[in-house]
């Protein structure tokens, strides 16, 4: 029991401690695949401990909302490791707090309030960010509901547990039509949501900037809580990709400690890939026009009801 | 015997094809064409008693000629002969001498497959046969390469290719329903789908029949699908406007009434036939509508096709032996008569140099003799007696009163009431209108008289028209009636 | 029915080949360049032409084989290489002219899949074959039917009207090699040589709307009317 819950404790902070690590691995490869320098694969780090030293500036006519976000988007993102299958494949104490849908939910939860924050302290780039984060999520979240209940109608079930035992116990339905255009859909989402192209300019004008623009104002400890927040989704939607759909297999059985540090770099070479073909994709591509959005979010929307309907016809 | 004629019927259009691709000089061209048509008509003319004795199979049972075909054949090779006479001289008053060999090829070969069609015993070469009329009837609507017909011709193979897969759709679907009673490979002729068709699944028999009504009811321009129809009519050249409405239709139209029997044998309820006569009635309302507020003469007749395919629909619809007789009859009326308006119409086109009612009026002044021709046309073509048209069409609403449709019938005589009233405005419009001075002087004067060869067809489409109207032989009577029991499409009993 | 008795492998391989060609058609609606739509048609003509092999193989139908080459050969290699000079001799090669935004296409074609799937279902519960690849078949066929019809309607371009009827006729082929595979010889080829006609015909309108309409989109050709 008290095993189970330090393996719990243990996906939180594995979530923690290694997102950065995955936010530097991503930049790092980009910047060399265009024959580049790169920063560094430990950059964020040094970037979390370089803001966490520093002095926050606060505008004056922010509200508590300003003070709360951070926090809160840093709470969400504690709290869904605990639901979903980081280091085991069994369900560790907890985990049935929420499900594939409820875990969707809390994580939409610190987007939103990121969302008020950006429109809180006033700035013309804050409003402009947080609307056009909401209209990017508008179209991004029905696809990604709608990917759930694919999922949930392949599995028949709303854990995320059970789809990965299905995937692995059954190659059969790991090759089925139903299961890749779930993967692919869910890809294409992980690409709306962890900012990447097409959807994300990565250079730093102001213009084109959707998620950054919201956080423009912020500095100090109050960014890097933010910062991490965002590192954590993107490692949480990488998991939820890998873990449960893409590669669901290399997950400690038992729950010892050498199986779960084994599950830990595993997990991160199963990230590696995952990074390696989202390098490829965002580096192959330019940006889309932001009247464009729609196009790669209907080719979701599309192959998640294909995916329904080929689950039907299984 | 029947099958030496029928070789004769196809084989006269084919040499007469290869012998216009092969020389080609105007006036050759022009005679081998008007030979291959009279030959194939005096073929079909003495086909037509010999079928009545019973279904004749050629070639491995790929070829049929039974009565309804010869029926069919009759009326397409009538027309051909019409149009062919016709096109003489409508061909040289538009000087294009030096593709005439291109045209009367054309011609040929679209009569030949407009001729193949109703002999189609196979359903999937039936389909095969209907594609290919449409290819090389787009070749001829698009003959005089202006942007109009260019146009006309582009709507008209997209709209009517769109439509006739989804014949094939439902084709496919037959094939599979009957896939599960007589094994995987089979020859899907008429008589085999008739025969199995009691034992198809109904929910896929409905649908296969109700693609197969769509799908071919595209190509015989019934509404809603008739959108390629009155571009296509009015954009071709006349004599291709008389084949394309005389002819064609009518090809596509026998395949609808063989589905309408086989969905009968399947014993599906009274939901083909109600649909069959739902659009019917709807094309009725189109080309009313069209009808009253046109404004190019050639786009009038060609919604009076629709209007008159719609009457046929609702004959075969209702079924049983008036219903049929009515239909068989009015299809060759139609058949004498439409050619007659299209011959009609391009002679004014050639008078007044355009195609807008506006700009033709005081007809008789310019063209007196088939000036009056064709106003007996059109008083015939809105199913005015004496003529052929009115005692088919009273068949058909007295078929329409004895079974379930009785709704039909009323709107039926409502809209053709109206398609009468507005079809001839138009013609007294263009016959007795006052029109003032300052039109007349703009229209330039007539160069030559009409030939001969644009009047004598004009004659030869009215006096049996005349004939028709007021003498319904007892032979064809017999016809019909043996058609009818062929068909063995009794009304549904409600 | 071959459909019905299909060992899993088989009936796998058959639904996996049946989706891809639906999803190529999706990409055939969801792209602007005419180049796209084509190599999506030739892609899909060849994985029917797998298609009609695999059926020919596991349903033992030899004749299937021959129809299965002449369909790569047809319309995997001839018919897009000929709609590929056409192309090539026109100066349009997108979509000028947009009735309906790409995205709002597949959109639209993902609603039909569905009512595709509603329809097929039904019919395949009346029949007693639900569960088989019988049913997915139909749900492509008629799927892929609608998907044609859509990009007929929604698309202008001449050649963008060229393919879609030309889906359409994929759409049956597929079908007809699922549910039919034992369709006489004789009938399939002639489809397939007919299919080549009409786009010979094709080429030559287009050739002749270049010329003498002065465009070869469909928005243009306007003057008929009423």
């Amino acid at each position: 029991m008290t095993r189970d819950i330090l393996l719990q404790i243990g996906q939180v902070i594995t979530v923690i401690a290694l997102a950065p690590l995955l936010q530097g691995v991503i930049l790092q490869w980009e910047e060399r695949v265009q024959r580049a320098q790169g920063p560094g694969t430990f950059q964020p780090y040094r970037d979390l401990w370089k803001l966490f030293h520093k002095q926050g500036v606060v505008p004056e006519t922010a509200s508590f909302i300003y003070w709360i976000a951070p926090i809160v988007a840093f709470t969400c993102m504690l709290t869904v490791p605990i639901l979903i299958p980081v280091l085991t494949d069994f369900p560790l104490p907890q985990s049935d707090m929420g499900d594939i849908l409820g875990g969707g939910l809390i994580l939409t939860l610190g987007s939103f309030l990121i969302t008020l924050a950006g429109l809180d302290s006033g700035s013309a780039y804050g409003g402009i960010g947080s609307s056009r984060a909401v209209m990017l999520a508008i179209l991004a979240e029905p696809t990604l509901i709608l990917v759930f209940v694919g999922i949930t109608l392949l599995a028949k079930a709303m854990l995320p547990f059970v789809v990965n035992h299905l995937l692995v116990q059954q190659p059969a339905i790991y090759w089925s039509p139903a299961h890749l255009f779930l993967v692919a859909a869910f890809f294409i989402l992980l690409l709306v949501e962890t900012d990447r192209l097409p959807v994300h300019s990565s250079t730093h004008i102001e213009v084109y900037m959707i998620d950054e623009a919201r956080i423009l104002e912020y500095s100090g400890p109050l960014l890097a809580l933010l910062k991490w927040a965002s590192m954590m989704k993107q490692f949480i939607l990488y998991t939820i990709f890998s873990n449960v759909l893409l590669l669901p297999w290399g997950l400690s059985r038992q729950g010892t400690a050498v199986g779960a540090l084994a599950a830990a770099a595993a997990l991160f070479g199963k990230f590696l890939i995952v990074a390696l073909t989202v390098v490829f994709v965002e580096t192959a591509q330019s940006r889309l026009r932001y009247y464009r959005y729609q196009e790669p979010l209907a080719t979701s929307f599309l192959l998640a009801i294909l995916a329904i309907v080929a689950n039907q016809l299984r | 015997m029947v099958g030496h004629l029928l070789a004769v019927i196809l084989l006269a259009p084919l040499l007469a094809v290869l012998g216009c691709l092969l020389l080609h000089r105007p006036r050759f061209v022009e005679f081998l064409n008007l030979a291959a048509a009279l030959i194939a008509f005096l073929a079909v003319l003495r086909l037509l008693p010999l079928a009545l004795a019973g279904p004749y199979l050629f070639w491995h049972a790929y070829l049929i000629v039974d009565a309804l075909g010869a029926w069919v054949l009759l009326s397409v090779s009538s027309v051909y002969l019409l149009a062919s006479i016709y096109a003489i001289g409508y061909m040289r008053s538009t000087g294009e001498d030096q593709r005439l060999y291109r045209f009367y090829a054309l011609f040929a070969g679209f009569a030949l497959t407009t001729l193949t069609g109703p002999l189609m015993n196979n359903i999937g070469v039936y389909w095969i046969a209907i594609e290919l009329t449409t290819l090389v009837s787009t070749f001829l609507v698009c003959f005089e390469l202006g942007r109009e017909s260019v146009e006309a011709a582009w709507k008209y193979i997209v709209i009517v290719s769109g439509g006739i897969s989804l014949a094939l759709l439902g084709i496919v679907f037959y094939y599979w329903g009957g896939s599960f009673v007589l094994g995987a490979t089979y020859d899907l002729t008429w008589s085999t789908l008739r025969q199995v068709a009691p034992q198809i699944n109904p929910t896929i028999g409905l649908m296969a029949f109700l693609l197969v009504l769509i799908g071919f009811g595209t190509k015989v321009g019934l509404a809603p699908m008739h959108t390629w129809l009155p571009d296509a009519h009015s954009e071709g050249p006349a004599p291709v406007s008389a084949m394309l409405s005389g002819a064609l239709l009518n090809t596509a139209m026998i395949g609808i009434a063989r589905f309408i029997q086989v969905s009968d044998a399947a014993q599906l309820g009274t939901l083909p036939r109600t649909v069959v006569v739902a659009i019917g009635a709807f094309s009725l309302f189109v080309a009313a509508l069209f009808i009253t507020r046109q404004t190019g003469i050639k786009r009038l007749m060609a919604y009076s096709s629709v209007e008159h395919m719609g009457v046929m629909a609702l004959g075969f619809g209702f079924g049983g032996p008036l219903g049929i007789a009515g239909a068989l009859y009015h299809m060759l009326g139609h058949s004498l008569n439409k050619p007659l308006m299209f011959f009609g119409a391009g002679n004014a086109m050639h008078a007044f140099h355009s195609k807008r009612i506006s700009r033709i009026h005081n007809v008789l002044s310019r063209m007196p003799i088939s000036g009056l021709l064709w106003l007996a046309g059109a008083v015939a073509i809105t199913g005015a007696p004496p003529f052929g048209l009115f005692p088919s069409e009273l068949t058909i609403l007295r078929a329409g009163l004895t079974g379930p449709y009785t709704w039909a019938v009323f709107v039926m005589l409502i809209l053709l009431i109206v398609i009468f009233v507005g079809f001839l405005n138009h013609f007294r419009v263009m016959y007795f209108g006052n029109r003032t001075n300052l039109v007349l002087a703009s229209a330039p004067a007539l160069k030559k008289t009409l030939s001969l060869w644009c009047v004598v067809p004009m004659w030869m489409a009215l006096v049996p028209l005349l004939l028709l109207g007021l003498w319904w032989p007892q032979t064809f009577s017999h016809y019909f009636a043996a058609i009818a029991s062929q068909l063995a499409s009794t009304v549904s009993s409600p | 029915m071959l459909a019905a008795q299909l060992d899993p492998l088989a009936a796998s391989l058959f639904s996996l080949m049946a989706i891809a060609s639906l999803l190529l058609s999706f990409v055939m609606l969801g792209s602007r360049w005419l180049t796209d739509y084509l190599v999506a048609f030739a892609v899909q003509s060849w994985l029917i032409a797998f298609l009609s092999a695999a059926v020919g193989y596991y349903g033992h139908y030899p004749e299937l084989y021959l129809i299965a080459i002449l369909t790569a050969l047809f319309r995997g290699i001839l018919l897009p290489y000929l709609i590929l000079k056409i192309i090539k001799r026109q100066d349009v090669d997108r979509e000028v002219h947009e009735r309906l935004s790409p995205s709002a296409c597949m959109v639209l074609g993902a609603l039909l899949v569905l009512f595709a799937f509603v329809v097929s279902s039904h019919l395949g519960k009346s029949l007693g074959l639900t569960g088989t690849v019988a049913v997915l078949a139909m749900t492509v066929m008629l799927s892929m039917k609608l998907i044609g019809f859509l990009m007929l309607v929604v698309r202008s371009e001449a050649l963008s009207q060229i393919l879609g009827l030309l889906v359409l006729e994929n759409g049956i082929f597929l079908g007809s090699q699922i549910l039919v595979p034992g369709m006489p010889l004789l009938i399939e080829l002639v489809i397939l040589f007919d299919l080549l006609v009409v786009v010979a015909c094709f080429g030559v309108l287009i050739r002749y709307l270049v010329a003498h309409a002065g465009t070869s989109s469909a928005y243009d050709l306007r003057r008929l009317v009423g």
